[in-house]
Order: structure tokens, then C-alpha cells, then sequence
């Protein structure tokens, strides 16, 4: 395994560092070694300094910006960083290094013996010898030595060079056989994953050679694919400004044909190694030129000139916004440092007019590219933009907050209106990333998850969100304000059907999010009752938005939302959804009996009561499903002392209401029981495997588990009178049997005697996202289904591929903790190298 | 421009040449099949004749050749158990046209959830991606994982027939296994892509009584004789109900879900409790449902894969009983030879990527399931009936042993000395095994390239 890591940013000569994991680079099971290359920052290609890591225990972490060691040769040397981030994921790299190193001592012995394999020979090719050049390449392919010296020999005899000529002469002479073994020699070297001969294909002299040569792959042998024609395209560079420095230029293309590569020619051959070096070194390209880029002053200024006044062509303004916009996307790559670097460099030359002319531009991928950028600035520091609109706002100027409100309201372009509720969302999510907290997350996620749930939110923070509720949530959610006195919701049109679900969706996520602030917000400006009158809607979708809102609300325990929700009457467009849609199941009436199961299951009571009270003849209604029996019971349990049963009966109806009380009768010699039997019954199931050791009574199960719903081919779909009739019988009967299964187990709470179900687990669950081993587990075919393979590709790709992830839970809301979010570039693990293959 | 009619069958057209259709009918497909897929009950309802289908990870070429060797849509119907997206280079064109058909045939296939069709999933293994090259925006992307919350998370398969009809094909040539001839009552026969047969199995002794019972109570259905019964007829009419109710459907119902089974879960109704449009969840009913698998274990034990959990073959069983089920089908798992029933074919994996990843050199295979010609005690899903759309499974038919609908099934296998307390019999299950689709129809797979850059 070859670990490099590369640090840059070094002053004055003296090297401070701030290298991360993120430019290391794993996973080349062919060289044991580790090192550390120390760049200069002025001249990238200069190397101040290399080092092998050994597994000697020689390494010392001093204060926190120190790391000391001795060669091998006996010198001392000291690496000093700026930043104790730096130093501490340095440390953490090393370390590892070591740990692996130690590992691989133990089945290293084989290695050691084919390092030291006899150099490879292989004869000047020609179209006649072809047959013989693969077999020789392909005996030597087969070891690990002879990989290495095969690699060795090709770069060093200039052999790829030698081959190149050999495509044109065999498609002079329509030689099919010799273009496919032209193509599987190409294939072959180019998959011995050594770093240079893949950093040398795709330079200027032999890249159109060989992608040449590949073009004739023997495994489609009807098929030419035309490689080169695309690569020669020169038209596919687009440079927005002049870029003078000749060998970033160079890099920017050698990017474009790594990643051409990978994508296309050798897309379905790729292994995983090879693909992560293809991804570090297309990582290391863009980390190099866009470096180069936001340090070029001159760049800069012409760049961000394109937007003054000067420029003529909005092509060019357009096109600059996607340059911009790819820089961002490569920046969140960087490390923190030079990426924070990077945006202070494009603020200061006007990077917030710039995403404000984005957004408001007419072409929809202009604004796309604008809202992109923007949650690219959000995610690498929340802070600083929220002090740039808090500037904004004292300087009495308008603030993006604002900009990007009217926008949302206004966008048609549905897509790029969902992109705006999302920027809203995440600029004022209290926990949004702020680039201090995330360098401290990278090098170890663990702590940052930690720090996250402690961290209260910085009074910044605090003050930006207050200004928001002072002065633009208004202007946000008025159109909602806006519907009281509209008499019908049948007739909204698609945009507005599409706003009111995203002002609702981002209303709860402020409700998840600001707790009180929101709170005093949604019950002083009477949110809930516009909230539900969106239920009326004809649109199954916003109803079931509006019916999320209420579920989340509910979530909450919170007395006052509940207490305005009972005020306002707002479970009964609930309900009505239940009747409208029962007993077909369906989305919409699965998610309102989750709605009830769940106030049921929390025993919410003010709401059980409310519910019960008002709405009891009609819950009683509503068979097909015991949760509304359950909630009517609940009630019951709750307000029933023992003694004044007969006092309700006067005033339920008479054959219906029986089996409850029937129930509370029996049990009301020992009053706790029945109160917790049902009880106990449905925390089992929603707590699941967790309770299963309580026990529970095997044939209260068993009526609950197989009769909850009744056959409905019984009744008629409508017609409500029937329903009670068919169906206060059957009723009856099931609890008669729950109760009498209580009675016999009395005097003792029953306890099954038979089997209980298997189920028990006593482990907590590990949740990740890793489901590497569904390929993995399923291909060794020796039931050793584990993490065989998994073990060191932490590729670059894989940890953009990450925090792209990352941003987007966070931009998704939908109720997707930061905590979850958090977990995730934890177990990077090995997916990467699989993930975009 | 609103998407119907002719428009939609020109973007199958089109979609079947894998071809990208424009951004603006890629939303206004979603928000049909959204309409279309909030009527559906998070278990469907599904009536036999169908085919089951597993993964397919944007396979575009490989899932032409299924419909190829499964018959296309709408003379076949179909199932799909997710995982439509990601790995394989053509999701985009894979998923949409499959919801075309969706949309435009609501009876005639069925979309389930898999673990991929989730917005975390996918902008890690390629369909974020793809969606950014093809489209320049994420658009296409926010509106596809949109439809991802609305699919369900299960289908239920009714009135599957407990025996094949043979098939009348030649028999495969390098089969040198003991093929029983047409007469007795087949459980399981493989075909190749030809339908060339290459195995058949008969139900074994053991069931002999249940065979017979079938036989009796409708001969036309087990007739060994005649149509494919998978051919005959359009599902949804009650044509071959002419046994009036008296016969007894031996087979149990089919559940099919992504993954497998969740400790939360002890019966099929108490997943319509669970409010399933939102992105996958990291653990619960709804995420287990997506994830788990089964494994030679005795209960259950800890996923390797992170999420949803392990189950053996005592919890399957312990289901199958307690839900009346003879099968579980699933997906979720490659396996080499397309199909793997276990734990004595109470549960089956169908995987249906062949050469998966373009490299993983197995097999794929879809379970057809013919329809028992007495569909008597099942309740069909109707789109009329109640005025909504497709798909709604209506309850209780299924209920359990204490549930009505069996009750008389149950009286009968008591008459007939059939013991319920094993399990039910598995229905005729036919799989067809197909490989990868021939090179020369598709060109090499590819990704699409970056089209300009500026860096």
C-alpha cells in the first residue's frame, strides 16, 4: 500500500503544513510504502522535501503544531504547521500508516520476495509480433513483480511511443485482430495502475495514440468507438479569461482526458484501484489549478470584471458564472485553508453581486449555477455569509435573505424553485457548517458530531435568525397568509400548488430548527389554520405536505401547538382525509393513521381527549383499522374511574361503545392492569425486539397482530350506517377474546408460555451507509461475506462523493437530523472505489 | 407541455432507443406517476399472472433484453423490486422508462422502492451524476428522487396458480438432468432466454392431496394441456371464475419487497401504518423493509451491510404462517445464477442485472407467476370502483389464519386432512435466465462524458 500525501503551503522556507487525509492517496497494493512530499507553495513542482514513513516507532507529536522524527539516515527533522488541524490529521495519517504497515509485516513475506523479480524485456514492436509482446505482457501482469517491473520498463524504454504508429499501420491495412491486441495491450498497461505511465497517456504528445488504440476493444468487436475525433475537439475548452500560465493549461486538459478516461474508455473496465488513482490524480490537478487560479490577482480582476459594466456579451457573463461555479464545486474538495482562501479572494472581488446577478439572471441554468454557488458559500462557511447579509442589512441595503425570499416566491422554473427553498433552508439552519467546525470535522468526525449536539448556537447566529423573523419571515410565508378567505382550493394553479408545498416543507424545517422563534411566529400569524385549509386542495400531494406539517407539530409535545391545533379544530380536515380516503389503502391514508398511531402510541392525552370527545361517533365509525378503537379505549382508560361507567353510558351510543366498556369491566377490580396491558401490547410493537423479553401475552398478540383490520368486502364503501351495524359485532368478539385471555391469567399479569417470537436482539445497530459488501459479500463466494475488500481506498472521490452528500441532507431538511448527516464521512471506508463505476 | 396521449407513447419511443428525453417532460412524467403512485397502498396489490423482476441498476440494454425474454409491456405484466438506479451507466434512461410504462399502462406494471431509490444512495453511486451530465442541472434528479418517496414499499402477488403449465418448449441441449414430462404437477421449471428448458422440478408427494383438490375443483386451470395461462386473458378480468367461489386457492399470497423482513413488521398490515414518503430512513420498519436479508442464521442478527438486519430461516417461516404467505419474493443480493430459493423455498432472491457492473459475469433471471384460473376469494384491485386510480390492496382478503377470508379455506384443508401448521405450498414458479444483452446491440457502456469544461 503507497500512501501519499501531499502538503502544501509552505512560508518563507520554512515548511508550515496543512495537508489532510484528504489528499492522501491509498490503496497501491504494490509499493509498501508511505510518504510525505512537502511542495512548495510557490512553485508546486518543487519538492522541499519527501520521506518515506516507516513502521519504526520514531515519530513525535509535539505541542500541537509539531511533528518530529529521525530519517533513516539519521537526521532529525521537524515539520511545524500552522494549524493544529493540519497537524493533528498529519499525526492521524501517520499513525495509521504505521498501523497498516505493522499489519502487512505479517503477510508481507511474499511481497518482499517479488520485489526483488528480475527486470522484464520485451522486443521493439511490429504488427508481427503483437501476439507474442501480449503474452509476454500478460505473464508478467499476472505477479505483483512483474507488474511492477513491466511498468518500470515501459516508461523506461519509451515504449507506449513505440506502439502508437503501430494503430495507424493496422488500420492502413484493416488488420482487426492486430487493432484488438494494439487495444488489449493498451488496456493492459494502462490498468497497471502505476501513476506516471497513466499520468504520461494523457499528455499532449501520445494521448490521441492511445485512446487511439483503445478505440478497437476486442470485447465489441463490431464496434469502433471514436475517442479520438472527441478528445481532438477543441472547442469543448472554454476559457473564460485567458489563462497565461502554460503548465496550468496543460493540467486542465490532462484533467479533461483523466476524466474522459475514466468516464468513457475505460469506464466499464475500470478496477478499483486504478480508479482511485485516476480520481486522486484528477483530485490533484484541480486542487493545483484552481490553487493557481484564486491566487492570481491579475486572473481575478478579469475575471470578475466580465459583470462590471465594461462587458458587452452576456454569453460571456454566463459563461463566467459557470466558471465560477466549477470552481466552487472543485473547492469543496480543498482543503479548508486554501479553500477558505479561495472564497475570501472571490468575495473581495465581488463573488455576492456575482451570485446576485446569477440568480435573477432570465436563463434558468444560469440561476441554477447562481443558487449552487450560493450553497457551496453556505456550506463552506454559513457564518461568514450570514455576516455579509447582516452587513447588507445595516448598511440598509438588500440582503440575499431577501433577494432570495422574493425569488422563491416568484421563480417559475419548478426546479430551480425547489433549489431556493433549499438555500433558505440551509442559510438559516443554526447548525449549517461554519469552516472552523468543519476543519475539525474532517480530521476527526466523531468529535465533530459531539461538537454539533453540545455547540449552542453562536450568538451570530442567534441574532441573524431573530433579524429573519423580524423582518423577511413575513414576506416568506405571506402567500400562505394570504389564502385565509379564499373560498375555493380547487382551483390553484401549478406554481402556486408547488410554492405552498415549499413554504410548508420549509416551515418545518424552521419548526425542527428554531424551536421558539418559529413558534411564536406560526401561533401569533395563525399559520395552522392556512396550513390546513391546503388540505382542501384537490392535489393528494400538498394535502399529504399539509398533513407533514401537522405530524411534525404533533411531534413536538409541544402544549401550545397542540393547544392551538385543538382550538382551531385542525384534526378534522384530518379526519376527513381518513374518511375520504378509507378504506382503500393508499399513501395518503397510510400516512394519517400513522398520524393517529402516533398520538395514540405517545399518548398525547390533550389531543386523545379532544380527538375522542369531539369527533367519538365518528372514530367509532372507522373500523377497518383498530387505531381509532384504540384511541376511543385510551380515552376511556384515562377518564373512566371504575365508578362512573354507567354515567357515560347514558350518553354513547348503545351498541357500539360495548365492547370498551365490556373490556374496562372485566379489569376493573385491578384498574392498573387493564390501563397497561394494551399498553404493553403496543410498545412491543413499535419498540420492537428491544421489549421482546417482556413477554407479552401470546394470544392478545395474536388478536391484535391478525385481526386489526376486517375484510371490507363485508360492506359497502359507503353508506356509514351499514359500517356500524357489520361491524360493531365482529368488534365485540375481539375484545371479548382479549379480555377473557386477561381473565384467565389473572390473578397474575398473563406471561406467554408459548413460543415467543424469535426475535431478540440485544446489540445496538450499527447504521452507516456503506453497502459496499452487497457486491462484495455476494462476489467472494466463500461465506466469508465481510469487509474482505474494503480495506483502504479511501479515494478522493469517495470523500468528495461524501461531503457532497453531506450538504445534501442538510439541503434535503426533510427531517434528516445533522446528526445522521455527520456519520456518514465516517465510514468512508472503501466506497468510493466503488461508487462511480 | 403536458405529458399524455401520444406524447408519452413518443417518449417511450424514445426512451426505448436510450435516448434522454427533455427536462420539462421528465417533471411533467413525474408528476403524473406521482398522482398515479399516492393512490397505491404502501403494499400493492397485485394479481397473478405477473413477473417478478430484481435489480436492475441502470442497465439500460440488459433490462431491453428482459423484456425481450420476458415479453414486453403491456402483454406481460410486471413487477419490479427496485434498485433501478446507480452502478451501471444508463439509470436515467432505465428509470424514466420505466415509469413511462408506469404511466402509461397503471395495471400492468408495478414499482417498488429499493434501498438505491434514495437521494443519499444515489449521489454516491452514479445516478446524482449521471442526472448532472445528462442535464447540466440536478433537476431531473430532485424530480426522480421526488417519485422515489411515493413508490411502495411492497407488493402483494394473489391468485398465482400452485402449478406451471408446461411450457411446450424444446429442451435445452446441454441438460442432463432427468426433465419429468408435462403431466405431473410442476412447481419450478427454468428456461434459458430462448425458452429452451433447462430444468423442471414436480411438486413433490407430499402435496399430492392439494394437487388433487386442485385438480378436481377446477380442471381447467391445472389442465397440463393447452395455453400458457400466463398468456391467456388480460389480468383484471374475472373470466375463469366460473368455479363460483367453492375452490380453494392453495396457494398463499406472494410478498415481494427489496430487501426482506423487519422485527417491526410480525404482520403485512402493519406496514400500511407507516407514512412511506419520505427518503429511506437510517433504521425502522420502513428502512429494514429496504435492506435486510436473509441469512442461515436462527433469528435475527446484525447487517453487515449497516443497515436493516439479518433474518433466518425460522423468522421466515414464522411469517410466511402467521401472513399466509407461500413465498416471499425479494432482491437486494447478487447472486450468480439469477435466482436462489431458500430455507425450503419459503423466500426467493431474483437478481436481474446480468454481467452486474459490467463485470461481475453472472447471470440474471425474472419469476413468472401464472394465474390460478379459480380466482375465487381475492378481491381484485379495481380502478373503477372506487373512482381512484390503481393498486389499492384491499385488506382483509389476506388477513391470517383467524382472519375470515381463509376461514373457509381453512375448513376445507381440515375436510381434506391438509395440515396447516406446515407451510403453504409455493406457487408454480418459472424462472427465465437470461445473460447480458449481446454486445453488438448496444455499443460499449459508457458514461457520458463532460461535454465542455472550463477547467
Amino acid at each position: 500500500m503507497s500512501l501519499v500525501l501531499q502538503l502544501s503551503r509552505c512560508r518563507d522556507g520554512a515548511p508550515f503544513c496543512d495537508g489532510r487525509e484528504d489528499s492522501a492517496d491509498m490503496c497501491n497494493h504494490r509499493q509498501e510504502e508511505a510518504k510525505i512530499l512537502v511542495a512548495s507553495e510557490d512553485d508546486p513542482n518543487r519538492q522541499l522535501l519527501e520521506t518515506r514513513i516507516s513502521k519504526d516507532d520514531g515519530y513525535q507529536k509535539q505541542q500541537d503544531t509539531l511533528i518530529v522524527w529521525t530519517e533513516q539516515n539519521g537526521t532529525d527533522m521537524a515539520l511545524s504547521f500552522q494549524e493544529p488541524e493540519g497537524c493533528a490529521s498529519i499525526w492521524d495519517f501517520v499513525n495509521d500508516v504505521q498501523s497498516q504497515l505493522q499489519l502487512a509485516q505479517n503477510d508481507s513475506l511474499s511481497d518482499d520476495i517479488s520485489e526483488h523479480v528480475s527486470p522484464i524485456m520485451l522486443p521493439d514492436p511490429d504488427l508481427g509480433n503483437l501476439h507474442e509482446i501480449e503474452n509476454h505482457m500478460r505473464a508478467a501482469n499476472s505477479t505483483p513483480g512483474g507488474r511492477e517491473a513491466l511498468a518500470k520498463f515501459v516508461l523506461s524504454q519509451a515504449y507506449i511511443p513505440k506502439l502508437i504508429p503501430l494503430v495507424e499501420d493496422a488500420e492502413d491495412l484493416e488488420s482487426a485482430s492486430d487493432l484488438h491486441r494494439l487495444c488489449s495491450i493498451m488496456k493492459m498497461l494502462i490498468l497497471l495502475n502505476d501513476t506516471s505511465i497513466i499520468e504520461y497517456v494523457v499528455t499532449d504528445e501520445v494521448v490521441l495514440g492511445v485512446v487511439g488504440a483503445l478505440e478497437y476493444d476486442p470485447d465489441f468487436p463490431l464496434h469502433k468507438a471514436n475517442h479520438r475525433q472527441y478528445l481532438s475537439d477543441e472547442s469543448r475548452f472554454k476559457e473564460v479569461v485567458p489563462i497565461e500560465e502554460q503548465a496550468i493549461k496543460r493540467k486542465i486538459h490532462y484533467t479533461y482526458r483523466l476524466q474522459y478516461l475514466k468516464d468513457v474508455v475505460l469506464a466499464r473496465i475500470l478496477d478499483d484501484p486504478t480508479f482511485s488513482v485516476l480520481n486522486s490524480l484528477i483530485f490533484f490537478h484541480q486542487v493545483d489549478i484552481v490553487q493557481h487560479l484564486q491566487a492570481n490577482g491579475q486572473f481575478l480582476k478579469q475575471l470578475f470584471a466580465i459583470f462590471g459594466p465594461a462587458e458587452q456579451s452576456t454569453q460571456r457573463r454566463k459563461d463566467a458564472v459557470l466558471f465560477i461555479q466549477q470552481c466552487t464545486q472543485i473547492a469543496k474538495s480543498l482543503q479548508a485553508q486554501g479553500r477558505a482562501q479561495l472564497y475570501q479572494n472571490f468575495i473581495n472581488n465581488g463573488l455576492l453581486d456575482v451570485i446576485q446577478y446569477a440568480l435573477k439572471h432570465q436563463d434558468a441554468s444560469v440561476r441554477v449555477a447562481g443558487t449552487e454557488i450560493l450553497v457551496s458559500l453556505i456550506d463552506h462557511d454559513a457564518l461568514m455569509v450570514r455576516s455579509y447579509i447582516f452587513k447588507a442589512i445595516q448598511e440598509k441595503s438588500k440582503p440575499l435573505t431577501d433577494t432570495l425570499i422574493e425569488l422563491l416566491l416568484i421563480e417559475v422554473d419548478l426546479g430551480v424553485k425547489s433549489q431556493m427553498a433549499d438555500a433558505i433552508k440551509i442559510l438559516l439552519d443554526p447548525n449549517a457548517n461554519s469552516a472552523s467546525i468543519d476543519a475539525l470535522g474532517r480530521t476527526n468526525s466523531d468529535f465533530l458530531a459531539k461538537v454539533r449536539g453540545q455547540l449552542p448556537s453562536m450568538p451570530q447566529t442567534e441574532s441573524f435568525i431573530q433579524n429573519f423573523y423580524d423582518e423577511s419571515a413575513r414576506k416568506l410565508f405571506q402567500p400562505l397568509k394570504d389564502l385565509e378567505g379564499r373560498e375555493s382550493m380547487n382551483d390553484l394553479s401549478i406554481q402556486e400548488v408547488s410554492l405552498y408545498g415549499h413554504l410548508v416543507e420549509v416551515l418545518c424545517f424552521f419548526i425542527c430548527k428554531h424551536q421558539n422563534r418559529i413558534k411564536y411566529f406560526v401561533l401569533s400569524e395563525g399559520l395552522g389554520v392556512r396550513v390546513a385549509q391546503l388540505m382542501a386542495c384537490p392535489e393528494k400531494h400538498l394535502k399529504l405536505t399539509a398533513l407533514k406539517y401537522f405530524r411534525t407539530l404533533v411531534g413536538l409535545h409541544d402544549e401550545n401547538h397542540n393547544r392551538q391545533m385543538i382550538q382551531h379544530h385542525l384534526f378534522e380536515p384530518i379526519l376527513k382525509i381518513v374518511f375520504d380516503t378509507m378504506p382503500r389503502d393508499s399513501l395518503l391514508n397510510s400516512a394519517c393513521l400513522e398520524f393517529f398511531e402516533f398520538i395514540k402510541r405517545e399518548n398525547i392525552k390533550m389531543i386523545v381527549q379532544h380527538i375522542v370527545e369531539t369527533y367519538r361517533e365518528k372514530l367509532q365509525t372507522i373500523t377497518y383499522v383498530d387505531t381509532f378503537q384504540n384511541l376511543i379505549l385510551r380515552y376511556d382508560q384515562m377518564n373512566e374511574p371504575p365508578t362512573t361507567q354507567e354515567l357515560d353510558n347514558s350518553f354513547t351510543s348503545v351498541d357500539s361503545d360495548t365492547p370498551g366498556r365490556h373490556l374496562s369491566m372485566i379489569n376493573g377490580g385491578k384498574w392498573g392492569q387493564a390501563l397497561k396491558d394494551p399498553d404493553a401490547d403496543e410498545e412491543a410493537y413499535f419498540n420492537g425486539s428491544d421489549d421482546e423479553d417482556d413477554g407479552l401475552p401470546s394470544a392478545a398478540k395474536a388478536v391484535n397482530g391478525a385481526s386489526p383490520m376486517r375484510p371490507l368486502v363485508d360492506y359497502p364503501d359507503d353508506g356509514e350506517d351499514d359500517d356500524i351495524l357489520a361491524t360493531s359485532a365482529p368488534s365485540a368478539s375481539r375484545y371479548t377474546m382479549s379480555s377473557a385471555t386477561q381473565t384467565q391469567g389473572a390473578p397474575n399479569p398473563p406471561k406467554p408460555s408459548t413460543s415467543s417470537p424469535p426475535e431478540r436482539l440485544s446489540e445496538k445497530r450499527r447504521r452507516e451507509e456503506d453497502e459496499e459488501d452487497e457486491l462484495l459479500a455476494n462476489l467472494s463466494s466463500s461465506g466469508t461475506k465481510r469487509r474482505a475488500s474494503l480495506t483502504s481506498n479511501s479515494s478522493v472521490g469517495s470523500l468528495r462523493n461524501l461531503r457532497r452528500k453531506n450538504s445534501n441532507i442538510t439541503k434535503d431538511g426533510g427531517g434528516a437530523p445533522n446528526k445522521i448527516s455527520l456519520s456518514i464521512p465516517l465510514k468512508s471506508g472503501g466506497e468510493g472505489g466503488e461508487s462511480e463505476q | 407541455m403536458s405529458i399524455g396521449g401520444s406524447d408519452l407513447d413518443r417518449a417511450i419511443t424514445q426512451l426505448r432507443a436510450c435516448r434522454p428525453i427533455p427536462e420539462n417532460q421528465v417533471r411533467e412524467l413525474c408528476y403524473k406517476a406521482r398522482e398515479l403512485l399516492i393512490e397505491e397502498g404502501n403494499v400493492v396489490g397485485v394479481d397473478a399472472p405477473v413477473t417478478i423482476c430484481g435489480d436492475i441498476h441502470g442497465q439500460f440494454h440488459d433490462l431491453m433484453e428482459l423484456f425481450r425474454v420476458g415479453g414486453d409491456v403491456p402483454d406481460t405484466n410486471y413487477l419490479f423490486m427496485g434498485d433501478f438506479v446507480d452502478r451501471g451507466f444508463y439509470s436515467l434512461e432505465s428509470f424514466l422508462l420505466l415509469l413511462c410504462l408506469k404511466v402509461r399502462y397503471p395495471d400492468r406494471i408495478t414499482l417498488i422502492r429499493g434501498n438505491h431509490e434514495s437521494r443519499q444512495i444515489t449521489t454516491v453511486y452514479g445516478f446524482y451524476d449521471e442526472c448532472l451530465r445528462k442535464y447540466g442541472s440536478a433537476n431531473v434528479w430532485r424530480y426522480c428522487c421526488e417519485v422515489f418517496d411515493y413508490l411502495a414499499l411492497g407488493a402483494l402477488v394473489t391468485g398465482a396458480a400452485t402449478s406451471l403449465e408446461p411450457t411446450d418448449g424444446p429442451i435445452a441441449e446441454n441438460t442432463n438432468i432427468d426433465i419429468p414430462d408435462g403431466d405431473c404437477d410442476i412447481e419450478i421449471e427454468t428456461l434459458n432466454a430462448n425458452g429452451e428448458i433447462m430444468y423442471r422440478y414436480a411438486r413433490n408427494s407430499d402435496s399430492q392431496s392439494s394437487a388433487a383438490s386442485q385438480a378436481n375443483s377446477n380442471p381447467a386451470s391445472s389442465s397440463p394441456i393447452g395455453p400458457t395461462p400466463s398468456r391467456v386473458g388480460a389480468a383484471g378480468t374475472g373470466a375463469t371464475s366460473s368455479a363460483n367461489g367453492s375452490s380453494r386457492n392453495d396457494t398463499g399470497a406472494i410478498l415481494c419487497v427489496h430487501g426482506g423482513l423487519s422485527p417491526l413488521i410480525d404482520s403485512i398490515d402493519k406496514i400500511r401504518l407507516l407514512d412511506r414518503k419520505q427518503e429511506v430512513p437510517h433504521e425502522g420498519a420502513m428502512c429494514d423493509l429496504l435492506w435486510s436479508d436473509p441469512d442461515e442464521i436462527d433469528g435475527w442478527g446484525l447487517s453487515p451491510r449497516g443497515a436493516g438486519f439479518l433474518f433466518g430461516a425460522d423468522i421466515v417461516k414464522c411469517f410466511n404462517h402467521k401472513n399466509d404467505l407461500s413465498l416471499i419474493a425479494r432482491a437486494h443480493q447478487l447472486v450468480m445464477e439469477g435466482f436462489k430459493e431458500m430455507f425450503e423455498s419459503t423466500i426467493v432472491t431474483v437478481w436481474s442485472a446480468p454481467n452486474y457492473c459490467y463485470r461481475c459475469g453472472n447471470v440474471a433471471a425474472i419469476l413468472e407467476l401464472g394465474e390460478d384460473g379459480s380466482n375465487a376469494g381475492f378481491v381484485r384491485r379495481s380502478n373503477g370502483e372506487r373512482g381512484g386510480g390503481g393498486g389499492g390492496w384491499v385488506l382483509g382478503s389476506n388477513a391470517g389464519p383467524n382472519g375470515n377470508a381463509t376461514s373457509e379455506s381453512r375448513r376445507l384443508s381440515s375436510v381434506l386432512g391438509d395440515s396447516m401448521q406446515r407451510t403453504r405450498d409455493g406457487p408454480g414458479r418459472r424462472y427465465r435466465v437470461f445473460e447480458a444483452a449481446p454486445q453488438d446491440s448496444r455499443g460499449m457502456p459508457a458514461k457520458k462524458p463532460v461535454a465542455d469544461y472550463f477547467l
